[in-house]
């Protein structure tokens, strides 16, 4: 660190030589102030217009969530399409869907906090966000799909009349652990990473009710560096305990399947390939999130043009790897020799619900190759076209493990047909009410930005770095 | 003692006709006690603490006096005999067993019914009656088939919707005052004789009938008799009495049977007597080893039938087509003996059926000949049967054919058979017209809605003064009569039939009537002003003239207990052809022109389900899936695919979910009908096929049926009660939706069902092991299945328990009849769920019958397979729930512990035979139509549905007066299910623990509890008539279960997934002739699967030959 720099003194910036120079992960050289402005802005600011009319439907959503819920408890499964043979449908489709979007998240904030990504502080905070919103989504769907929700709780290793202990061999069992454990973690971590954050609001707040709220969950946090050394110290254990959660979860979820001897669900390959497909919808998600969002609320210079480009690879490596699974189970069909296998893999791809097979491998295979083009990763509008390609195409894959797996199996004479009912869709958009609302009411109440992390990816923030070391300047001439 | 009911609101006595509400019931004193009471026999007492003990004093003590008062209980008052069981004490929560019979048109099945706390529950066959005890094969043997419609009865009994009421010209009425009314009709005809007095009959083999018949046509000898059947089953008998010149009817004895040539005959499915038949016939179907002989069943016919299902040999023909093919059979056979000298009668006859078989194609004809060489050569062991719709004649030929193959008096003899002289619906209609009848007197029946269209019968009736009709049901005719009196049913009658040898047998109430029900007799005797009314002592007056010497007493109770009358069959008779009346026999038939594409065929058959249109409103029987189609809730217009596809009509068969198919209109002589088509594979080609009994509206025949399929009676006249000439058929531009529960009709190649042919079978026994997949190399375990990877010890058999429960389903045995669902249905209180929950896959029959078609479409062949659980040793439902609500138990059975059931489905999805079935709506207490209904927006008897629960969250939300005959019908020692729960075949867990419990008591300090064969019969084992289902013990080497597992035909279904299932299938084997031109040298099946790439070669890593594939050696 040099001398002071003399107050108005020009600062000459001589950074490393042009073709050296890595893009820097905020834009503008803005300053650090810029930084909590901003990301302050979109709370401490009037709502602007776009976020009610994105807010008002997502309560109507959520309301009609609500209503198909009372419906279906007060009247039975039997609302939904699920039958005999497809004991499973929308409900299951939509959990795995939803907890595959959960995946981004944590993965962003634990592994690539591990990795030294450091990108990642721009979209970690939303991301989590979103895991959590989107795990919300997903856990109704087990807890109410059940025919008699009203002893959900014998799941739980609880004491009840009948002195039993739940099944430990069930997958489903292993589920309730998963899902729980991945969502609490979640959860702590995300608020964890939120609490310097949450004293700067604090401490920008002119209302004395959002001094008390922000103040009594930024639980007494000074700056201190006794306070960031801890921070640290935990930020870093919880990163480490949700990195395997974030593998584990998804292949709990998958061997809900695996586990079962059904052909299309019976496959060791589930559990590595469901977490890659989960990583592929939870960045095709977080993309379609944040695309607009940095638009309507002026971050593009937080989140740059090469956050989109590096979540853009990550789709590109992960729909391959789904690519290579989708290949791979055909192969093992084949080779394994049992007719019942080979049949239920033909089936997929010609069969009666052939078209929903060709949609997921269009949308999850063929679609993200785009992602080679560097053109193609610059354009926003087509990367959030795909991003939303790769959702759906998401969710066509759990429609074809789940309902082409179960409609035709082992004897004939019980092969059958699966349609939903607007029971069913309704419910599925109610969960967009409910994940949208959490969303649009994060945006507006928190830091959608994680403001202190941001910060300290700054030029400004690299005592190394010309630009860094004070608040007001950098290295001397 | 009783809970309290407000007074019944006051209704003048001819209120107006509303429906049929509580109120309108409450009038008669026998509903009004039994609406004070939740469960008549006691239920509500059992609540009451302090009645509980005055309760059982007075049950022990009213049946020390079996039945003298008990005023309000539904127990009859007069004396009725239990059965085998307990029949010394009464232990309250036991059931009771009861003998009695189900009367048919002029037969009846012998029949033991259970009752609990007076209201019977189910219904199986009598194993004691000679027709069953005959074919024993070991005094331990004892078995009595049943069939649907026997089985299904008890579903009518609790009919809300049977008639309740006695009814003036459609207004309220009482009992007293019909009874009145009879005794002043019985009055005015004793003066004049019984003239003007018309009675129309159903048809009835009821000696108590027959007499009193006599008594009445003595007493007033003007009276006139008429019998109107709309399916009648008498053909046989008017075709033997022609051919031998006496009033004889063949008794067939198929079990005897080498080859079966069946007519036009479904007499493993809707003809009269299916349930011995099919015993009969499954006998000779079931090799124990490879050398035993099979017999063969040639079958022409017009639609697909239950029995076409089982041929070895199957010829399409249309119905017009099967006179000209049995009259070139009949002269082949007649010339195989040598021709007969010329000039005689039987030269003329067999010119004259040369003649008649003259229009048959070289194909048919080749298939006549090499069938009639065929049966000429196993003649002695030959039956041939013809079925009610053919013709006088082809039934005469088939008496002339079961005489000449039958000389040694094998498989088919003659009994004397005489039917009470009475006139047809044309004459009736005919004096109708000529002001003859003052009185008519319609006892059951239905004419108005099943008479012929020609007759008009609903304006001829109208011409009597005054009717007076007794009916089970409010139905089509009852708007059209003067008197309408409720019939009882007959579980709740007095009543005596002849089975189909000729035995007698009592018909017992178990219960009085529901709804103040007359019987039949007693109608009969109080027209005819006879001093014994009361059916009860009619009975047992006919019983004192049939009944043997001894004290009448005592022959009396034997005859009860017994459910029959030794010795009371029909003589045997010697017969002899009289060539004579070949020409009455042949008059008229000359060769008629094969249908076309613009003159069809219609063929009247009657449903598999609902018979002629008397079950109707069963809805057993609405849900239980057509044999051959597996439609439900519906019939359908069946057409063969090339004369669908001439005709424009397409069915489309891709996602049957959303199954909605053409509804075409039929004309036939300026009548038409409209109905949805139904491409049938192996139907005969421009024939169209309709069954009866359907499209009745709701009023008429009640809540459950009203409104299902299409009416093809108004097609049907007196010329053409079988099949009629010269229809055509057009496309409506409607479309009509169809609940379906089979989906997918071929097994693509893969072993499900396995056959082999005779041959195949006897050089390589073991072929249906071979089929299985090729074993993974870890060996096989000690019951030589394959070992899994990672054995699991909580997988294995368990050495310590006392029995290894397991089943063999005989595939050679099983017709396909279904008469197991129901059975299954009713012992299990299995619900129905209605047309619109069967359309989305939610049936929930614990046992389906599968039915795969192979080969062309035209031609196919066909296979059953019913399907129960599995009962897996190594469960994959079991490992995959996550509360532990199905477990295993030491004795091998899959339990499911309903109240421990959250209802993830996950044991459904993971279970390899879909057999679980899912509570997806609270069935049992909702009303079927208002399933998607919330409870919170519905309302129930005026009252919100979640007070009524709050209130009492034992009651359904059906109306009161539904449920409460509702419950009457279940079975107490079954679990009613509730929604979101998942269910399945139990193996009948209630009934082996019964017999445990039993074996338990009887061994006392000994230590012997192992429980004896035969003991447990499964309620679908004791329907079956085929014998195809065996229960027992597979740790008993011994018993009847592990022998048949042991057999080399046993195979388990899936074998590779080493789930290792306790049922064990044992492969079909069929018996084509070689000479046939329709022979395969594989079963289409099983070349099906040779082109999937199957094979019949053992194969494996120490298979070894003999040793059985599934759970099958036990006790080593």
């Amino acid at each position: 660190m040099a001398g002071a720099v003399p107050p108005g003194a020009e600062v000459r910036v001589i950074g490393p030589p042009q073709e050296l120079e890595r893009v820097p992960l905020v834009a503008n050289q803005r300053s650090l102030a810029w930084v909590s402005d901003r990301v302050a802005g979109i709370v401490e600011g009037r709502a602007p217009l776009w976020w009610w009319v994105a807010f008002v439907p997502s309560v109507v959503a959520l309301l009609l969530l609500g209503a198909m819920l009372v419906y279906q408890i007060s009247t039975g499964v039997g609302v939904w399409g699920n039958n005999h043979p497809v004991m499973w449908g929308w409900d299951i489709i939509n959990f795995v869907w939803w907890i595959g979007i959960g995946h981004a998240g944590t993965l962003i904030s634990a592994i690539l906090f591990l990795l030294r990504q450091r990108w990642r502080t721009a979209v970690n905070r939303a991301a989590e966000a979103m895991t959590i919103f989107a795990v919300m989504c997903a856990g109704i769907y087990p807890a109410l799909h059940v025919g008699r929700i009203w002893f959900d709780w014998w799941l739980f290793p609880v004491h009840n009349s009948q002195s039993l202990w739940p099944q430990f061999r069930s997958p489903l069992m292993w589920d309730v652990f998963a899902v729980s454990t991945y969502f609490t973690v979640s959860v702590l971590f995300w608020y964890m990473g939120l609490i310097p954050d949450l004293a700067v609001f604090r401490d920008r707040a002119k209302t004395k009710l959002r001094k008390f709220f922000y103040g009594l969950f930024a639980l007494g946090w000074t700056g201190s560096n006794r306070h960031w050394s801890n921070y640290e110290k935990a930020y870093l254990i919880l990163a480490g305990l949700s990195t395997p959660l974030v593998l584990s979860v998804h292949s709990i979820v998958s061997l809900d399947f695996a586990v079962s001897q059904l052909p299309g669900w019976h496959t060791t390959i589930f559990p590595p390939y469901f977490v890659a497909g989960a990583i592929f919808s939870g960045f095709g998600m977080v993309l379609t999130l944040l695309i607009p969002l940095r638009k309507w609320c002026h971050l593009e210079d937080i989140i740059t043009q090469r956050h989109i480009d590096v979540m853009c690879k990550v789709t590109l490596a992960t729909g391959s790897i789904v690519g290579y699974a989708y290949g791979m189970e055909f192969f093992i069909a084949w080779y394994s020799g049992s007719p019942y296998e080979r049949f239920a893999f033909i089936n997929r791809a010609m069969g009666p619900y052939a078209w929903g097979y060709w949609t997921m491998i269009f949308c999850n295979v063929v679609a993200p190759q785009l992602f080679w083009s560097r053109r193609i990763r610059s354009n926003l509008l087509v990367v959030w076209i795909l991003s939303i390609v790769v959702n759906v195409g998401m969710w066509f894959e759990r429609f074809v493990i789940i309902v082409i797996s179960l409609h035709r199996d082992f004897l004939a004479a019980n092969w059958g047909h699966y349609l939903p009912t607007w029971v069913d869709v309704c419910t599925y958009l109610g969960t967009f009410g409910l994940f949208f609302t959490c969303f649009l009411l994060f945006m507006r109440f928190l830091p959608m930005i994680a403001i202190a992390e941001v910060k300290g990816v700054t030029p400004q923030a690299d005592p190394h770095h010309p630009l860094g070391g004070a608040k007001s300047g950098g290295h001397p001439a | 003692m009783s809970k309290t009911v407000p007074p019944p609101c006051p209704e003048p006595a001819t209120g107006p006709l509303y429906w049929r509400s509580l109120e309108h019931l409450a009038e008669t004193p026998e509903f009004r006690a039994w609406a004070e009471r939740e469960f008549p026999a006691g239920a509500s007492e059992l609540r009451d603490p302090h009645s509980r003990r005055d309760f059982m004093k007075l049950m022990s003590a009213s049946f020390l006096l079996a039945g003298a008062g008990l005023t309000g209980c539904r127990r009859p008052v007069e004396t009725i005999q239990p059965f085998a069981k307990q029949p010394e004490g009464y232990t309250h929560g036991l059931p009771q067993h009861y003998a009695t019979a189900m009367p048919r048109r002029g037969g009846a099945v012998p029949l033991v019914v259970t009752t609990h706390e007076g209201r019977p529950i189910k219904i199986e066959g009598n194993a004691e009656h000679p027709l069953n005890a005959a074919l024993a094969r070991d005094p331990a043997d004892r078995h009595g088939g049943t069939d649907l419609p026997a089985q299904a009865s008890l579903l009518n009994l609790y009919d809300p919707d049977r008639a309740r009421r006695y009814t003036f010209k459609g207004l309220n009425s009482t009992r007293e005052q019909a009874l009145d009314a009879l005794a002043e009709a019985a009055r005015k005809f004793a003066d004049r004789q019984g003239k003007g007095l018309c009675f129309l009959l159903e048809r009835s083999g009821s000696p108590s009938r027959a007499r009193l018949q006599q008594l009445l046509t003595e007493k007033l000898p003007q009276a006139r008799w008429f019998t109107y059947e709309p399916v009648d089953f008498d053909p046989p008998r008017r075709g033997a009495s022609l051919a031998f010149g006496r009033a004889v009817r063949p008794l067939y004895h198929l079990e005897r049977a080498r080859r079966v040539l069946a007519l036009d005959c479904d007499f493993l499915g809707v003809e009269e007597e299916a349930y011995r038949l099919i015993r009969g016939f499954a006998r000779g179907r079931a090799p124990k080893t490879p050398g035993d002989e099979l017999n063969r069943l040639y079958v022409a016919e017009s639609l697909l039938t239950v029995t076409g299902s089982n041929a070895d040999h199957r010829l399409r023909l249309a119905a017009s087509q099967v006179f000209p093919l049995a009259a070139w059979l009949g002269a082949e056979v007649l010339e195989a003996g040598g021709a007969p000298a010329p000039g005689t009668p039987a030269a003329a006859a067999v010119a004259a059926l040369r003649e008649a078989a003259s229009g048959l194609t070289p194909e048919v004809r080749r298939w006549g000949s090499v069938c009639a060489q065929d049966l000429w050569a196993s003649r002695g062991q030959v039956a041939v049967l013809a079925g009610h719709r053919q013709p006088l004649a082809v039934h005469w030929l088939a008496q002339v054919l079961n005489f000449q193959l039958g000389r040694a008096g094998g498989a088919v003899g003659f009994i004397e058979a005489s039917e009470p002289a009475s006139g047809t619906m044309a004459a009736l209609v005919q004096a109708l017209h000529g002001s003859e009848v003052d009185t008519l007197v319609v006892l059951g029946g239905n004419p108005v809605y099943n008479a012929p269209a020609d007759l008009e019968w609903a304006k001829a009736q109208r011409q009597a003064t005054t009717i007076f009709r007794l009916g089970a049901y409010e139905d089509e005719t009852a708007p059209h009569c003067d008197w309408h009196l409720p019939m009882a049913h007959y579980l709740e009658s007095w009543g005596d039939a002849r089975t189909a040898d000729g035995s007698l047998v009592p018909v017992q109430p178990l219960i009085e009537p529901l709804f103040g029900g007359l019987t039949e007799l007693e109608v009969l005797a109080r027209v005819g002003g006879l001093e014994a009314v009361k059916p009860h002592d009619i009975v047992r007056g006919t019983f004192q003239g049939l009944a043997p010497e001894g004290v009448f007493e005592e022959n009396w109770k034997k005859y009860l207990h017994a459910g029959y009358l030794p010795g009371s069959a029909a003589k045997a008779v010697e017969v002899e052809l009289q060539w004579g009346t070949a020409s009455q026999a042949l008059a008229g038939m000359g060769a008629k022109p094969p249908p076309s594409a613009t003159a069809l065929e219609v063929v009247f058959a009657p449903d598999n389900r609902v018979d002629d249109g008397r079950y109707t409103n069963n809805g057993w029987l609405q849900e239980l899936p057509d044999p051959i189609t597996k439609i439900v809730w519906d019939n359908v217009v069946y057409l063969s695919e090339k004369t669908a596809r001439e005709l424009g009509v397409a069915v489309v068969d891709e996602n049957r979910m959303n199954l909605r198919v053409p509804v075409v209109r039929l004309e036939s002589a300026g009548r038409t009908i409209e109905g949805p088509a139904w491409i049938q594979p192996g139907l005969a080609d421009y024939v169209v096929g309709v069954t009866l009994g359907y499209g009745r509206p709701a009023a008429a025949v009640g809540r459950v049926g009203g409104g299902t399929g299409y009416n093809a009676y108004p097609l049907r006249t007196t010329q053409a009660l079988g099949f009629a000439s010269g229809a055509t058929l057009q496309l409506t531009g409607k479309r009509y939706p169809l609940s379906c529960t089979q989906n997918h009709w071929v097994m693509q190649g893969r072993p499900i069902v396995r056959e082999a042919n005779l041959e195949t079978y006897r050089q390589n026994p073991q072929f249906a092991q071979a089929m299985n997949l090729p074993e993974p190399p870890y060996g096989l375990d000690e019951q030589h299945r394959p070992k899994p990877i990672y054995p699991n010890p909580l997988d294995q058999l368990k050495p310590d328990a006392t029995h290894w429960w397991g089943m063999t389903v005989d595939l050679g045995a099983c017709v396909g009849c279904s008469a197991c669902v129901i059975a299954c249905q009713s012992e299990n209180n299995i619900p129905i769920v209605g047309k619109d929950q069967v359309r989305r896959n939610r049936e929930m029959h614990w046992l389906r019958i599968d039915r795969y078609f192979a080969g062309p479409t035209a031609d196919p062949q066909v296979v059953n397979q019913p399907v129960m659980c599995q009962h897996c040793e190594a469960a994959p439902c079991e490992s995959v729930c996550p509360v532990n609500a199905t477990v295993h138990d030491d004795e091998g059975l899959n339990l499911m512990a309903y109240n421990r059931c959250v209802g993830t489905r996950y044991c459904s999805n993971n279970c390899p035979f879909k057999v679980r079935r899912f509570n997806f709506f609270d069935y049992h207490r909702r009303p079927l139509d208002k399933l998607y209904q919330s409870p919170l927006t519905t309302f129930t008897d005026g009252e919100w549905e979640v007070k009524r629960w709050l209130k009492n969250r034992d009651r359904g939300s059906r109306p009161q007066e539904e449920w409460d005959l509702l419950r009457l019908a279940k079975n107490p020692q079954v679990t009613v299910r509730m929604r979101g729960v998942m269910e399945k075949c139990t193996f009948c867990l209630q009934r082996i623990e019964a017999a445990k419990i039993a074996q338990k008591i009887q061994a006392g300090a000994s230590a012997d509890v192992e429980v004896r064969d035969g003991a447990i019969q499964t309620a679908c084992e004791q329907a079956c008539p085929a014998e195809a289902i065996v229960f027992g013990n597979l740790k008993d080497p011994n018993s009847r279960v592990a022998k048949a597992a042991r057999q080399d035909r046993g195979y388990s279904l899936l074998e590779f997934l080493a789930v290792k299932p306790r049922v064990t299938y044992l492969a079909r084997v069929r018996n084509p002739n070689p000479a046939m031109p329709d022979y395969h040298q594989q079963p289409l099946t099983t070349a099906e699967y040779l082109e999937h790439g199957g094979t019949l070669i053992p194969h494996g890593t120490g298979a070894a030959p003999g040793a059985g594939s599934a759970a099958t050696n036990g006790g080593h």
